[in-house]
């Protein structure tokens, strides 16, 4: 009981500091910390349409997160992320462009080859694990590289806009795959919303209560007994490596078809990494992630407003939230040593 | 049969060779001995061939003094079908089921052969029917493995001494915006190059830093060195966009980069002076860091230790050796050196600094690291390797290749994915390389 209030304290100290430093930071430039939170708040909250902006930016941030959470229980560090998103992103953007379809099935059709190509990218960086012993950093690095690529490669070539390519972008993909807005306010898909709480729920449910939860469990704490107790892990890990993918392919496909509706150079701008922070914070518990996701989400749509109304630019969002996981981290192990030392006396 | 690395490679080369075998052998009438020509450069090449009608690849090595310039005329297709030959030989010898271990030596060295022939191979059919510049080439090479290299020191001091450091891509990155900004900051008052090189030092001590809080978290926290790595990794990208638009965009920083100079007599020598004496300051910073690394390593006290905590931190432990004053020691000196490395970036390259600049170089170079197995020496071939499919890029688009820019670009990452899969043998790791040591 007593460690576990420690820990608590810690952690809220640490985030405590994190903002501190990161104020410390926004009044070295001279503005005020209070503007800059409200102002920020307001970019958030103030009314439905800012809101949806946080709940679009939610939506694959969770998918990824949830996604790195089974990879994370297996004990893999599936840094290629990244890469799924994109390669998912790219799957989604050629059925948004060519596959003629009425929206009822063109939509789901988006979503599934998202997926699909999410998940053979992550089985790829799985292979290379299992068969050729390529650590999953670096294969994820190299697979990011060429994940993005792939896609620069198909907007400033085969799909580039009739009137002449211009690297920024492919021609908007069919009206039949826009995606149904809730209302003129919430201008957020249901689809994707159900899908992402669906995925929340399966997984954590999965993770707890079936025989591939557990087994990713025990090859993620110990491989090698696992392997003596007759768990294949092979499979398991390839498993976990494509679930992830095909989650991040989703996420994906819902940046295409919700913020450009058009596929542009680095669809997945970044939530991939964001998504490793989020796993991190939590240390891999599949129920928090909606919570902290939301939460950085919330970050970095009000620190868009920020940058427009005070001139401070939205990187700052990155410097919070690296600040928040270091000090967590730090606060992490001075708690570590202060419980052993309980122990000890 | 078993599936195994040998396998594979041999099929992929018995597919290649067949490939460029049969491209070859649809010219057979251009099939000639190769020849070897001293001209003049205004010389139009062509003139000195005697067979009309064979494409030839011509690499020019240019040289001020015109009598020391040479070209080098290889007929394409005669030396593709060499090549050709020598990959499906490869590649069938490699199939052969045989399981001792003399044959499988042979197959491996044989198949590291053809892995090496494959960087002149594709450059001279880049360039069949024109002409390419090897100077340029070469000095490229080097000038692009620069960071790559000095990274993959970095790499050195700080694995060799039981630490993973895969921040030091995040160290780099630190380095060349705090580097540009210290720049920006004192290059008014400071006149000439003076500025450049405050803007170094700045570099190389906020690598340090971020080293300093890498061993802080794996080292005194033990916290997953992975872990550790990668939040600076992150911390790094959005703290450097954040000074880059809050410090770099208001100040009026200009595009100087260190100059260039040569070292007398030795850059006189013919093409190795211009590729290897001619260059910036970081450029031969690099020979003197892995030449430094390399005795610190093997040759003095300091290295034993470090290598001691390394393989065993009980038994360094036991021999009275401070493993985590050692450690510190190893991954700040590590850090300063990928400081450095993001100086080439932003300080001896590019003249300014762009949000994420280092585009996965800390990553390249852990992976030269690995190539060379932890070696310097083996190292810097691997980052000169890199460096090389890197120049490779700009000669394919110089040449017109017909293949998308995208692809070539995929190149060195491929590479990096080739060589991680083990074609160079099994790398064998620090034995305590990632485990934090808990005294008992």
């Amino acid at each position: 009981m007593r460690e576990r209030l420690i820990r608590l304290g810690f952690t809220s100290g640490a985030l405590i500091l994190a903002l501190g430093v990161t104020a410390l930071l926004i009044s070295m430039f001279d503005h005020s910390p209070i503007d800059v939170l409200e102002t920020a708040w307001d970019g958030a909250f103030k009314d439905g349409r800012r809101f949806s902006a946080v709940v679009n930016f939610w939506i694959p941030l969770t998918l990824a997160s949830i996604g790195l959470v089974v990879t994370f229980t297996a004990g893999l560090w599936n840094i290629g992320i990244e890469g799924q998103m994109i390669i998912g992103a790219v799957c989604a953007s050629w059925a948004g462009l060519y596959f003629e379809a009425p929206s009822v099935i063109l939509i789901p059709t988006c979503i599934l080859l998202g997926a699909i190509g999410g998940m053979l990218w992550g089985m790829l960086a799985g292979l290379l694990k299992l068969r050729f012993g390529v650590h999953e950093i670096f294969g994820g690095v190299a697979l990011n590289f060429i994940a993005a690529n792939i896609a620069i490669y198909f907007i400033s070539g085969p799909w580039q806009p009739p009137e002449g390519g211009s690297a920024q972008s492919t021609p908007p993909f069919q009206a039949a795959a826009t995606l149904p807005r809730i209302s003129d306010d919430l201008q957020f898909n249901l689809l994707f919303l159900l899908i992402t709480i669906g995925a929340i729920i399966a997984i954590g449910l999965l993770l707890m209560f079936t025989r591939w939860g557990l087994t990713l469990r025990a090859v993620g704490k110990n491989a090698q007994s696992a392997l003596l107790l007759g768990v294949r892990t092979e499979r398991v890990t390839l498993s976990a490596f494509m679930v992830c993918g095909a989650l991040g392919g989703i996420a994906g496909a819902h940046r295409v078809l919700q913020a450009y509706s058009s596929l542009r150079p680095s669809p997945a701008g970044g939530i991939g990494f964001l998504a490793l922070l989020v796993v991190l914070l939590i240390s891999f518990r599949a129920w928090w992630v909606p919570f902290i996701a939301f939460a950085l989400a919330a970050i970095i749509a009000g620190s868009t407003r920020v940058k427009t109304l005070l001139q401070l630019d939205q990187s700052l969002a990155g410097v919070l939230q690296g600040l928040i996981v270091l000090t967590i981290l730090i606060f992490n192990g001075l708690a570590d040593r202060l419980t052993r030392k309980d122990h000890h006396e | 049969m078993k599936i195994t690395r040998t396998f594979i490679f041999s099929i992929v080369f018995l597919l290649a060779g067949g490939l460029l075998l049969i491209a070859a052998l649809q010219r057979t009438n251009e099939i000639v001995p190769y020849r070897m020509t001293t001209l003049p450069q205004h010389v139009v090449p062509s003139v000195a061939f005697e067979a009309p009608g064979v494409t030839t690849s011509i690499l020019r090595f240019p040289n001020e003094d015109d009598s020391l310039s040479f070209n080098l005329e290889i007929p394409t297709v005669s030396y593709s079908l060499i090549v050709a030959l020598l990959f499906v030989g490869v590649g069938t010898y490699g199939l052969v089921p045989l399981q001792n271990e003399r044959a499988q030596r042979t197959k491996t060295n044989g198949l590291i052969l053809a892995g090496i022939l494959i960087i002149p191979t594709v450059l001279i059919l880049a360039a069949a029917g024109q002409s390419t510049n090897m100077i340029s080439m070469l000095g490229a090479s080097f000038r692009l493995g620069t960071p790559i290299i000095i990274g993959a020191m970095a790499g050195i001091w700080c694995e060799r001494s039981g630490v993973v450091n895969i921040a030091i891509e995040g160290m780099m990155l630190t380095g060349a915006a705090f580097g540009f900004v210290a720049y920006t900051f004192v290059t008014a008052s400071i006149p000439g190059q003076g500025g450049l090189w405050i803007g170094i030092a700045v570099a190389v001590a906020s690598g340090g830093l971020m080293a300093l809080l890498h061993a802080w978290l794996s080292v005194t926290f033990k916290t997953d060195q992975i872990i550790s790595g990668t939040v600076i990794n992150i911390m790094a990208l959005g703290l450097t966009a954040f000074m880059r638009r809050e410090v770099i965009l208001n100040a009026d920083a200009s595009f100087e980069t260190l100059s260039e100079f040569s070292i007398p007599l030795l850059s006189k020598i013919p093409v190795l002076g211009e590729v290897l004496f001619t260059g910036k300051p970081i450029f031969f910073s690099m020979f003197l860091l892995v030449i430094l690394t390399h005795v610190m390593l093997y040759y003095t006290r300091w290295g034993l230790r470090t290598r001691a905590v390394g393989e065993n931190p009980h038994a360094a432990d036991t021999l009275g050796i401070n493993v985590q004053r050692n450690r510190y020691i190893n991954v700040i000196i590590g850090g300063l050196i990928a400081g450095l490395a993001g100086a080439w970036f932003s300080l001896e390259t590019a003249g300014g600094f762009r949000d994420g600049m280092t585009s996965g170089t800390g990553f390249i170079a852990l992976a030269a690291m690995i190539f060379g197995k932890w070696t310097p020496f083996g190292a810097a071939a691997g980052g000169l390797l890199f460096g090389f499919s890197q120049a490779l890029d700009t000669r394919f688009q110089l040449l017109n290749v017909p293949i998308p820019v995208q692809f070539v670009q995929m190149t060195p990452y491929l590479v990096t994915m080739i060589v991680l899969a083990g074609l160079v043998g099994r790398a064998t790791a620090p034995k305590a390389v990632g485990q934090p040591y808990e005294k008992e």
